[in-house]
């Protein structure tokens, strides 16, 4: 079974052997990720098959364009791996994004908006300071676009603390301001390049701004000269969001406070525990992390360093769920369901081009991946439950709260009650 | 001054007020559909891809027949289907119904695209010619009466068809036992079902009915609008309707009202090089009022009571 990047290689070697209970527990979280990937997998085989293809080319040539492997021809694994990485950044800190609002109980369908203002305020400063030395003006524009973004999250949790406005319309809704006011900018708008012909765009951001490659240039890596490796120190600006993650949640009052309050916001309250301060945090720091994907999107390389009209149809929000999902809201797990995603998405083109099987066929998958978590097939199977009737009432197979408009509020009291004490 | 004047221009002509209708009923089916299965407490934000499932079959069918009824009806039928697996997932499997919601849109964004490159190749889709596109269908005399005429009687059949289903699903939904039932679902379905009501059957048939008739608006927009299958060629409409839906406070009527608001934005679109606003900021209008209303500056807004709760029984 062509099924790549499995979480439990990373894992297992953190736990002390004796603790076979915990080994167990994660043995069986790991199992929805990895069951829903199979699930998707097979399903995807079988539509391969109707079409006409042949499932085991397809995804051979999928797992070649993606992470390298069985690879044959004329495609170089190190450049693929590369591009997978590079793809996988900005999905890792989206993904932080959905997780660490999953965690509070919040469904942050907005990673996308909280993007393209950071993408926005990237271009903005690093048009505006180009004059600046590289190391602060680099500083500057991830400050800026984590900062815009944590705006349009703080909007969001303002707007649920106070009036309850559920968030995953008032997301929706903000994505499309967002989306809109890119277009209008870099069509006609203050910062559009005034040249003829070719898609609307804003001028470059100063050079000074854009984040340094990895590889050098002039050097030839792995048979082929540095300059086409995308690989800059955004790796670690993603590296550092998943230590920074893991450590707020495990290791701070204020990730135990937005653990709490996912779990129940009234046992969170009765704690002493203020439910809006951590919500409108919670979406703070969300929105921070989308919003340092945007300015890695302008900064991140030298490709494309400034803003276009292109984020109507661009899907990292949405692809952030799935990783957010797969990785089950864990640092970890994020960092491993990015690479997935995204080497699938590096993949489409060589699954294309060697296999004749069309590159939306991934999307495919993936929309097969959300379904089979969130109905949690694989449990249903085992427990052969699907007899709605005198059923124990199940636990929802993602985070507690989440999904619901009225689940995760107290609905009628929501807009009404202050709910810090008196 | 002179934004405010060249508005009220066009205001006053029978083709902007042709066109916000048309563009309105587009925003209104799935809207519909989304009161039909939010009322019946399934959160539906899949109405964007039932819509794009609709648009894409209805042009592979009618590109296959030659016959845009029967285009239409195929596709419609598709958008059921899509609509199933979401009832399925989100009824039978209990799964999170956002979740689901953004499979299904992410599902036929991408089956649409995968599909058209698999039967149409490189080359992408063929046009529909205009003759077998869903006809504009001018009513005998009543069009002709000035300005009303234009607006009311010189239509695409879908607009007339668009407004018969909002009479009818107003009436089954407040004023039949059907729609009561459909009500007690979503507000109370343990007491729904003390009452002998089958809650998951109404919960089924309230989210295919949305798939219905998103699909519907999609096949309007495909081989009634453009005559063309483009990839993600709904941009956004149905979390327009979504919004409608909401700012309408989950009633058809009000639905009715948003679509009407936000259709006319679209038609401003269209008129959008007479005017001295980026036609961006026109866009992002129906987003903002929305806010607003979530933000209940205007008038609150709330759910029915179990919304997007998976039916337990003997749960509370």
């Amino acid at each position: 079974m062509a099924v790549p990047a499995t979480p439990t290689k990373e894992r297992q070697p953190v736990l002390p052997p004796a603790v076979s209970r915990r080994l167990a527990q994660i043995g069986r979280s790991v199992g929805l990720p990895l069951g829903s990937i199979v699930f998707a997998f097979i399903v995807g085989a079988i539509v391969v098959v109707i079409s006409g293809g042949d499932p085991i080319r397809a995804y051979q040539a999928l797992l070649c364009g993606g992470f390298g492997l069985a690879c044959s021809g004329t495609i170089y694994p190190a450049f693929q791996i590369s591009s997978t990485i590079v793809k996988a950044i900005p999905l890792v800190l989206t993904g932080i994004s959905v997780a660490i609002a999953f965690k509070a109980g919040l469904f942050n369908i907005g990673a996308e908006g909280q993007l393209v203002v950071g993408a926005i305020a990237t271009t903005l400063v690093g048009i505006r300071f180009a004059d600046l030395p590289p190391i602060l003006l680099v500083t500057l524009v991830l400050i800026a676009g984590a900062l815009a973004g944590a705006i349009w999250g703080g909007i969001v949790g303002v707007l649920k603390a106070y009036t309850g406005a559920h968030e995953v319309v008032t997301t929706i809704m903000l994505n499309y301001v967002a989306i809109y006011l890119a277009e209008f900018l870099v069509t006609g708008g203050p910062l559009s390049l005034k040249t003829a012909g070719g898609n609307p765009r804003s001028p470059a951001i100063g050079s000074n701004a854009i984040l340094p490659p990895l590889i050098p240039a002039d050097s030839t890596f792995f048979g082929l000269p540095g300059s086409v490796y995308q690989l800059s120190i955004a790796l670690f600006v993603a590296i550092a969001a998943v230590v920074v993650f893991w450590f707020l949640l495990k290791r701070t009052t204020l990730g135990y406070e937005i653990t709490a309050v996912g779990q129940s916001q009234r046992a969170a309250r009765y704690g002493g525990i203020s439910v809006r301060r951590t919500i409108i945090v919670t979406m703070l720091i969300a929105g921070a992390f989308a919003g340092l994907a945007g300015s890695i999107r302008i900064a991140g390389t030298s490709v494309q360093p400034y803003l276009t009209n292109s984020f109507l149809t661009d899907t990292t929000g949405f692809d952030a769920i799935t990783v957010s999902l797969l990785g089950l809201n864990g640092p970890i797990g994020v960092a491993l369901g990015a690479l997935l995603v995204g080497g699938l998405q590096i993949g489409a083109p060589v699954m294309q081009s060697d296999a004749g099987i069309d590159g939306n066929l991934v999307y495919v998958l993936q929309a097969l991946i959300l379904f089979a978590i969130a109905a949690n097939f694989l449990r249903a199977l085992m427990l052969r439950l699907p007899a709605p009737r005198n059923a124990q009432p199940s636990q929802s197979s993602v985070e507690p709260g989440v999904g619901a408009y009225a689940t995760d509020v107290e609905p009628a009291a929501a807009s009404t009650e202050v709910r810090e004490g008196t | 001054m002179n934004v405010i004047t060249s508005i009220l221009h066009l205001l006053l002509t029978g083709d902007f007020w042709q066109s916000t209708l048309k563009y309105s009923v587009l925003l209104l089916l799935p809207a519909l559909g989304g009161v039909i299965s939010e009322r019946s407490g399934v959160v539906n934000i899949a109405m964007e891809g039932m819509m794009l499932t609709g648009a894409f079959f209805a042009v592979v069918f009618d590109l296959a027949w030659h016959n845009p009824w029967l285009a239409t009806l195929a596709a419609v039928i598709t958008g059921g289907l899509i609509a199933l697996i979401h009832a399925v997932v989100s009824i039978r499997f209990k799964a999170d119904q956002i979740i689901s919601g953004i499979a299904i849109n992410i599902l036929a964004a991408g089956m649409t695209v995968f599909l058209m490159n698999r039967f149409y190749g490189l080359q992408g889709i063929d046009r529909i010619s205009s003759s077998e596109a869903l006809p504009v269908i001018r009513i005998p005399l009543l069009s002709d009466i000035p300005f009303i005429g234009q607006v009311f009687f010189d239509q695409n059949v879908i607009v007339y068809v668009a407004i018969i289903l909002l009479f009818v699903i107003n009436f089954t939904l407040f004023r039949t036992k059907l729609g009561l039932r459909v009500r007690a679902v979503g507000e109370h379905p343990q007491a729904a079902d003390t009452a002998g009501i089958n809650v998951y059957i109404i919960r089924y048939g309230a989210v295919i009915a949305s798939g219905l008739l998103s699909a519907l608006a999609g096949a309007f927009l495909s081989i009634g609008i453009s005559n063309i299958f483009v990839p993600n060629m709904t941009a956004g409409r149905g979390y327009i309707a979504l919004a409608a839906m909401i700012f309408g406070k989950w009633t058809p009527y009000g639905a009715l009202f948003s679509c009407l608001i936000f259709g006319a934005g679209q038609a401003l679109f269209d008129y959008n090089s007479t005017l001295p606003v980026s036609s961006y900021f026109i866009q992002m209008v129906p987003y903002l009022l929305t806010l607003v209303v979530l933000a209940g500056f205007v008038g609150k807004s709330v759910p029915p009571a179990a919304d997007g709760i998976p039916y337990e029984p003997g749960g509370e």
